[in-house]
């Protein structure tokens, strides 16, 4: 085990984290799948509103290459499909029948696992709808299928305040998730395990699977933190990384021959009662996982996806097909009077320029911005945070000129568009932003 | 303030777009601002944001700077006091300090404001809290006794040619506000510099200037001699080492106390504002400098060039070293942005002070005219710290 030590990054002091508590929850009335919301792919649809689908059963598959399908997670009618603008799929909802209907996928044992050809392997995964769990650094696309990666990256943990633990989701589950890391050590001969310091659970059941310990600061534990950390040559950036709740996934599609959809997911933030781990399934409506637990859900922010990556989600929508965190914290947007010159006991920053220093506890925080934008000073707080040595304040001056060569040169595609620099930033500047857009529009010309 | 509250609310429609005071938005929006943090919420990840912004960090380079500031307007009313002859009840002194040094700070404000908001509605972009801290460095670098007018040339051409022409807060490669001390400096150096200017003298009592020089540390130290001779030289004239340390002598209005100006760095490198490398790199290379030609000084016994003598303590203590390296040093913009290429940013600061204080007593402001000097270099500085380090790094293309 190589304990990896990562001098930058933050631990957010946030109130509102979830207890280890796992709540089993109801069957939801409907489910959806958000294609807007699965990176780089080009859905072409395979149904139409009032078909009849089965969980398990084709929904979209991607227009860049066919074998690739996302299957419905759940089993019903499909309600509606709702189209954004320039034609963007957004929801496709599916209203789930009382018994619903599985599709069925073969069953693989151990040893039929351990004995399968690779490429057979790839094409039961590619089947099975899971193949989509297995995302490209640095871009973060779906993995190529036809390639063989230099590594994966499997990370346990999350060092982000709102995201499972792998107490909570990997708990009575020692052997599928065993079961699951031989599927993967099928499809590439490096596989890397991480956890967080401290995690004596994982420490104890998976202490012959786990290579690298990662420190307990956001994002010590992302596969892009990691990589960073341990790669030397050029030809490892390339690696694949999958979560090691999709692990489970993958796993349990080969033990039941049946479309996965169990899903543990945090529900956390101070407008919420009983933050807690909730098992649910995939694509939950997000007010069936807030239901009893909030009231103010007209002035609270949905954050679908944890605090610092997640994207904002309508009270109304969906969980996406990765995201495994919900956080409901105050939209704020009040005016603070003389808010510059208060002592700030309760106002959490990185810095010391506020009393909170002194002040330990979580503190609550909400969506302002707490200042206007103004022009970078270069005062470099960014690259103290950023965990891949990336200085934020010279690559977005270079993005902003078009330099980006440089831009590359300075280390943009090992962004892990972790949000910390936009985080600290005093100028208010979107950093995080900029450099994720321009990662993508170098993608996009790639392709 | 829900009073406050409304009187913006209800004349906002007047300095928006198409109002009868559109040109004149960033006034209201600065003033507004300075009020009430705008509700503005974050609209992509990461979405929750920390409490530090621009405005919140410039005040404590306001709060950083009230030591030297208050110090200095004790010590110009004592000084003035004692050169003419009035009493020096701290009452007496600290009034007739602030009628001397309030001028010539609101004056600074006011021009360089002027010239903000020109800028800022020309651009339409708001107006930065930067200013803040440049209005109130730059006069506590002046001579009391600038003439006013003075002030407001030398702060325009600082806002002016030293930062809005380049963009404005951010995008300057000069620190304003010694840009503006510069000018004044070569234009008017009557005014700036000899001994008569540190001191603002009320004709009320001339029995009292009589016993004045006006003399500052630098301009005694000057003279040849050797190194012991330079110190009772010095002592002689008043200047023992602990009083240049807590600064109650006559120069510039903010410079002279390296007390006051440690107790703001403490608070500035407490809260991680100023950066602490470029402090320490520059103490490092005056004393760096300084050492060999005292001690060449020693064994030689006697110099033709009068400041090797001088005991390189004595360097930091004089010429508002500190004020410079404290706070007109360690300002972001203007500075490195790499550790390493700080620290030799700082040393390099440190050093040329010595030398030009050594080798060009013409230009007693060493320390302003090194770090000028310096910050045309950080960019350079900069450049060559990153290519190292992307050097080391992993490409990832």
């Amino acid at each position: 085990m190589i304990s990896i030590r990562t001098k930058k990054g933050y631990k957010l002091n946030i109130a509102g984290e979830p207890s280890h508590e796992l709540e089993q929850l109801g069957r939801p009335t409907s489910v959806a799948l958000l294609p807007e919301r699965i990176p780089f792919v080009k859905p072409r649809l395979k149904v139409k509103v009032a078909d009849q689908v089965k969980v398990g059963s084709l929904v979209f598959e991607d227009k860049r290459n066919s074998d690739l399908v996302f299957l419905s997670p759940g089993g019903g009618r499909i309600t509606k499909i709702d189209f954004g603008p320039r034609r963007v799929i957004k929801e496709i909802v599916v209203e789930l029948d009382q018994d619903e209907g599985y599709e069925t996928f073969p069953i693989f044992n151990e040893a039929q696992v351990e004995n399968i050809e690779r490429q057979m392997l790839v094409k039961a995964i590619m089947t099975g709808g899971l193949w989509p769990l297995f995302r490209e650094l640095p871009f973060r696309d779906i993995a190529a299928p036809d390639s063989i990666p230099p590594s994966i990256i499997v990370s346990l943990d999350t060092n982000e305040p709102f995201q499972p633990t792998p107490e909570v989701y990997l708990k009575g589950k020692i052997e599928l998730f065993e079961f699951g890391i031989k599927i993967l050590q099928k499809l590439s001969e490096k596989l890397f395990i991480s956890t967080s310091q401290n995690r004596s659970f994982v420490l104890d059941q998976l202490n012959s699977y786990v290579t690298h310990i990662c420190e307990r600061v956001y994002p010590a534990d992302d596969p892009g933190v990691l990589l960073y950390h341990i790669k030397k040559s050029p030809d490892e950036n390339r690696a694949w990384y999958i979560s090691g709740q999709d692990v489970l996934l993958l796993a349990m599609l080969f033990k039941t021959g049946k479309y996965p959809v169990e899903r543990t997911v945090v529900i956390g933030g101070a407008l919420v009662r009983g933050k807690k781990h909730l098992l649910t399934r995939i694509g939950v409506p997000l007010n069936h996982l807030t239901k009893g637990r909030t009231d103010k859900t007209e002035k609270a922010r949905h954050i679908v996806g944890g605090i610092f990556k997640g994207y904002k989600g309508g009270k109304d929508s969906y969980m996406g097909f990765y995201e495994t965190s919900l956080v409901l914290i105050p939209e704020g947007g009040e005016k603070e009077f003389l808010g510059f010159a208060r002592p700030g006991f309760q106002k959490p920053s990185r810095s010391r320029a506020f009393l909170s220093f002194l002040n330990k506890s979580a503190l609550p925080m909400d969506c302002n911005c707490h200042g206007e934008e103004r022009a970078c000073i270069n005062c470099g707080f960014c690259a103290q945070v950023c965990p891949v040595d990336i200085l934020p304040q010279f690559t977005y001056k270079c993005i902003l000129v078009d330099e980006i060569e440089e831009a590359i040169d300075h280390g943009l595609l090992d962004c892990v568009e972790c949000g910390l620099c936009t985080y600290v930033c005093p100028s208010k500047l979107e950093l995080c932003n900029v450099m994720k857009n321009t990662k993508k529009a170098c993608y996009l010309e790639q392709l | 303030m829900k009073f406050l509250k409304k009187i913006f609310d209800s004349k906002r429609k007047h300095f928006a777009q198409g109002g009868r005071f559109e040109k004149l938005h960033p006034i209201f929006e600065a003033t507004e601002t300075f009020f009430f943090i705008p509700g503005i919420v974050t609209k992509k990840d990461a979405h929750v944001r920390d409490s530090l912004d621009l405005k919140r960090l410039m005040s404590m380079v306001i709060i950083a700077l009230i030591p030297p500031l208050f110090f200095g307007i004790y010590n110009t009313g004592f000084q003035s006091n004692i050169a003419s002859g009035l009493p020096v009840t701290f009452i007496a002194v600290s009034l007739k300090g602030l009628r001397i040094v309030l001028p010539v700070i609101i004056v600074s404000y006011v021009v360089g404001f002027f010239w903000e908001i020109l800028f800022a509605s020309i651009r339409k972009h708001s107006i930065s809290e930067g200013f803040l801290v440049t209005g109130l460095l730059f006069p506590l670098t002046l001579p009391p006794t600038i003439p006013l007018w003075q002030v407001a040339i030398g702060i325009s051409f600082g806002v002016v040619i030293g930062k809005e022409l380049f963009g404005g807060t951010g995008r300057n490669f000069l620190n304003p506000a010694l840009t503006g001390r510069a000018f004044l400096f070569f234009a008017y150096p009557i005014k700036m510099t000899g001994g008569a200017v540190w001191t603002v003298v009320s004709n009320v009592n001339s029995s009292g200037v009589d016993t004045f020089s006006g003399a500052t540390p630098l301009a005694v130290s000057a003279v040849q001699g050797t190194a012991s001779f330079i110190e009772s030289l010095l002592a002689k004239a008043g200047f023992t080492f602990p009083k240049l340390f807590f600064g109650l002598y006559p120069g510039s209005i903010g410079g002279t106390s390296t007390l006051m100006c440690l107790i703001g760095a403490c608070l500035l490198i407490f809260t991680g504002i100023a950066s602490y490398r470029i402090m320490i790199g520059g103490v490092l290379g005056v004393l760096v400098a300084a050492y060999p030609g005292y001690i060449m000084s020693l064994v030689s016994g006697n110099s033709t060039v009068p400041m090797l003598a001088l005991h390189p303590l004595y360097h930091l203590v004089m010429g508002g070293f500190a004020f410079g390296i404290i706070y007109m040093a360690t300002d972001p913009v203007s500075a490195p942005g790499m550790n390493t290429a700080k620290w030799i940013y700082g040393f390099a600061i440190g050093f040329l002070t010595v030398l030009i204080r050594i080798f060009n007593p013409a230009f007693p402001e060493g320390v302003m005219l090194a770090i000028l000097f310096m910050n045309l270099f950080s960019p350079l500085l900069d450049y060559f710290e990153i290519n190292f380090r992307l050097k080391k790094r992993v490409p990832n293309v």
